[in-house]
């Protein structure tokens, strides 16, 4: 049983990795919380779910997702964030709260409160491995997100993009003055991290074969804790700590009850935040500054 | 003569067709006019047209406007128009009480119909009481609920631990179970109460051990990964699983069961009636139980599906293969109960009366017996919960079967 709960909580903790970079990249940059991050996640995963249920092959249905996802962020960031940029940070946060809430309310009214099902066979093939079940969506939804942080890490860390994303987090008056279009890059980080956020929807839904409009909440939460635990200054920090919450929270259910779960993974959060403010990756206290 | 020209009058009124078409018209505007003219009888609904349970809300929404219409397309109640207001809790408990302060107080409704979870129920029965008003829910069955806040509560269903002494039986019988795992929804009242002490207390008494006694399973409202929980399930290697949640979290459960190959019979409360979980793994036998179902048999129960089901499909945000719902029939039947006691006891609607009116329905509720119901005769017990017949169904391959009938009967009332 130990190994196949070591499967499980690598493939949550892989979800829990591309939602946390998600989260993560708007905060590098604007040291905002995007607290609609979390809807994105489900809308997309809705995207890619119709699409699916569509018949459009699964390449089509990822595209979909995270290309509905990124136009939804991009959406609150030219509405619920753009208008409110020079307020108090907490002002921000508050906008991206009610466009979650309202992103839950369209797909309650789009798609209906009951778990949307895809038939049996989008539920892919099981391979056996001595005591360990492994399917195929979860051989997909760990490799993709292998590629998915090594592609962020690549764009974030060696383009010209890449760059320009590093000035504005940096420093955003010095970067306009350098030529940097720092709102061309925020509605850009904004974009990136829909996408990625649905792309996870995406596997998640495929990965489990149901949807519902409620998905995003816990799971969002427990992305921010990967966020906090990892580093938000390293990107790095989400692919090491995502299957680590992944696999503690698996095993706190299996060997330590279900009903002290959260206490844990949360608990960990802020044994994290105490021991180490800056996370597991983070950079010394001299690079805060640069989040990305 | 005056019965001559009148005899005239009304041949020509005959031969031409136009003046006839006219004077139809005007009868039946002055008819429509007159009950529009008439006093109002208020009811009030709370019901969850938004947040996990608004497939339920939604279609209970539809169904009291059928029987709105139904009700002032045939002469309203003792000549008065029927108006029932239907405020939105979103399953929210505080929100449930809320609009049930606002209906009582604000609307003056004469009873309300909901909230529908138990959870609600708990938070709006007592403000039901300190309002005194008549408030039926249409779907809590966590043992004792109305029984905590009488006289004003009811509940239009049977508590679940009745019903769970005839499911387990069959469940063992029909499967030969001598163990199974349990996992429940922690986050829901009636399923956490099903989950870890009324299913565990059948069980015993039907000497079925349970696998994971001493370490309970239990997931999260909104959980979509449960692989840790049914990993663990499938170690333990049971005769069958317990699952204690509602459809749409339990088809959750069953699909990752299906998913790690545990294809076990299922057993459950009245919570996982839905067609929507027929199809999440369909080779997975479910029991649980239910007094209504959408292909039950039966004039009444027939009528009524034939009814809701067009409306219910044509309303936008439920799906478009949905079927009436035994919650869509519970409400139907708690508003039409409201009716035969407005009706029986002297109710006058009027703003004066508002208090003697409330009264005179919970006095004909609690001594009610026999009212016929969708699935046969309906009365209450002391406990404020419903005597009816209910039926243990077997969900598989796509369809719920009837396989026994029972009826929830209590000392010194009415049977079924």
């Amino acid at each position: 049983m130990l190994w196949q709960q070591l499967v499980n909580g690598l493939t949550l903790g892989a979800i829990y990795t591309l939602l946390a970079l998600s989260f993560s990249i708007v905060m590098g940059i604007l040291g905002i919380l995007n607290l609609a991050i979390a809807e994105l996640f489900m809308i997309g995963g809705y995207f890619g779910f119709t699409l699916i249920a569509a018949n459009f092959p699964l390449p089509v249905a990822v595209l979909g997702g995270m290309a509905g996802a990124a136009i939804a962020a991009m959406v609150i960031e030219r509405i619920g964030y753009q208008p409110l940029r020079g307020t108090p940070v907490v002002t921000p946060m508050l906008s991206t709260l009610g466009f979650s809430i309202i992103l839950q309310n369209v797909a309650t009214n789009f798609w209906g409160s009951d778990p949307l099902q895809l038939p049996d066979e989008y539920l892919g093939r099981q391979y056996t491995l001595g005591p360990v079940n492994i399917g195929q969506m979860q051989l997909i939804v760990v490799g993709a997100t292998i590629v998915l942080v090594t592609l962020i890490a690549y764009t974030v860390q060696r383009t010209t993009v890449g760059r320009a994303l590093r000035a504005v987090a940096e420093n955003r008056e010095v970067s306009r003055l350098l030529g940097v279009s720092a709102d061309r890059l925020t509605l850009f980080a904004f974009a990136l991290s829909g996408a990625l956020a649905g792309v996870a929807g995406v596997l998640i839904a495929l990965h489990y074969g149901a949807i519902t409009p409620y998905l995003g909440v816990e799971i969002g939460l427990k992305a921010v804790a990967v966020m906090v635990i990892g580093g938000t200054t390293n990107i790095w920090g989400a692919l090491l700590a995502g299957p680590l919450i992944g696999v503690v929270e698996v095993l706190t259910v299996a060997y330590g009850g279900s009903q002290v779960r959260d206490f844990v993974v949360y608990g960990f959060m802020i044994l994290i935040l105490l021991l180490r403010p800056q996370g597991l990756l983070g950079g010394a206290r001299s690079d805060q500054g640069q989040r990305v | 003569m005056v019965n001559s020209n009148g005899k005239k009058s009304m041949l020509k009124v005959i031969l031409n067709p136009s003046r006839l078409l006219g004077t139809l018209a005007v009868i039946s505007l002055s008819a429509g006019s007159a009950l529009a003219q008439a006093p109002e009888i208020a009811l009030g609904a709370v019901v969850p047209s938004s947040g996990p349970f608004a497939e339920w809300g939604r279609s209970n929404s539809v169904t009291l406007k059928m029987l709105e219409k139904q009700t002032n397309d045939a002469g309203g109640i003792n000549g008065a128009k029927l108006k029932i207001t239907i405020l939105d809790d979103g399953a929210k408990p505080a929100q449930a009480a809320s609009s049930l302060r606002k209906l009582a107080g604000d609307e003056k409704v004469l009873a309300v119909a909901g909230p529908l979870t138990s959870s609600a129920a708990e938070v709006t029965f007592p403000v039901a009481n300190e309002m005194k008003v008549v408030a039926t829910s249409q779907a809590s069955s966590k043992p004792g609920v109305a029984k905590l806040n009488r006289p004003w509560a009811f509940r239009n269903t049977i508590d679940e631990g009745m019903l769970a002494k005839t499911t387990v039986p069959y469940f063992k019988k029909a499967f030969n179970i001598k163990s199974v795992g349990i996992i429940f929804d922690a986050k829901d009242a009636t399923a956490a109460t099903v989950g870890k002490a009324i299913m565990p207390a059948a069980l015993k008494a039907n000497e079925i051990a349970i696998v994971n006694e001493s370490d309970p399973l239990s997931f999260n409202t909104g959980d979509l990964d449960v692989s840790a929980q049914v990993t663990k399930l499938k170690s333990l290697n049971p005769d069958g699983v317990v699952v204690s949640a509602d459809y749409s979290q339990a088809i959750t459960v069953l699909r990752e069961m299906k998913r790690q190959g545990l294809i076990k019979p299922v057993v459950g409360a009245t919570q996982l009636i839905s067609s929507a979980i027929l199809k999440a793994a369909p080779e997975i036998p479910i029991i649980a139980p239910a007094t209504f179902f959408a292909t039950m048999k039966g004039e009444a129960a027939e009528k009524f599906v034939t009814n809701l089901q067009p409306l219910l499909r044509k309303e936008s945000g439920l799906p478009a293969e949905i079927e009436p719902s035994m919650y869509d029939a519970n409400i139907y039947e708690i508003v039409s109960m409201y009716i035969d006691a407005i009706k029986k006891s002297g109710v006058t609607g009027k703003p004066a009366d508002v208090e003697a009116d409330r009264a005179k329905i919970r006095d004909h509720l609690a001594k009610l017996e026999g009212f016929q119901g969708l699935g046969g005769p309906i009365g209450f017990n002391d406990d404020g919960d419903a005597i009816k017949a209910f039926y243990v169904l077997q969900g598989q391959n796509g369809a719920w079967d009837t396989k026994v009938r029972g009826c929830s009967s209590a000392p010194n009332h009415a049977g079924c």
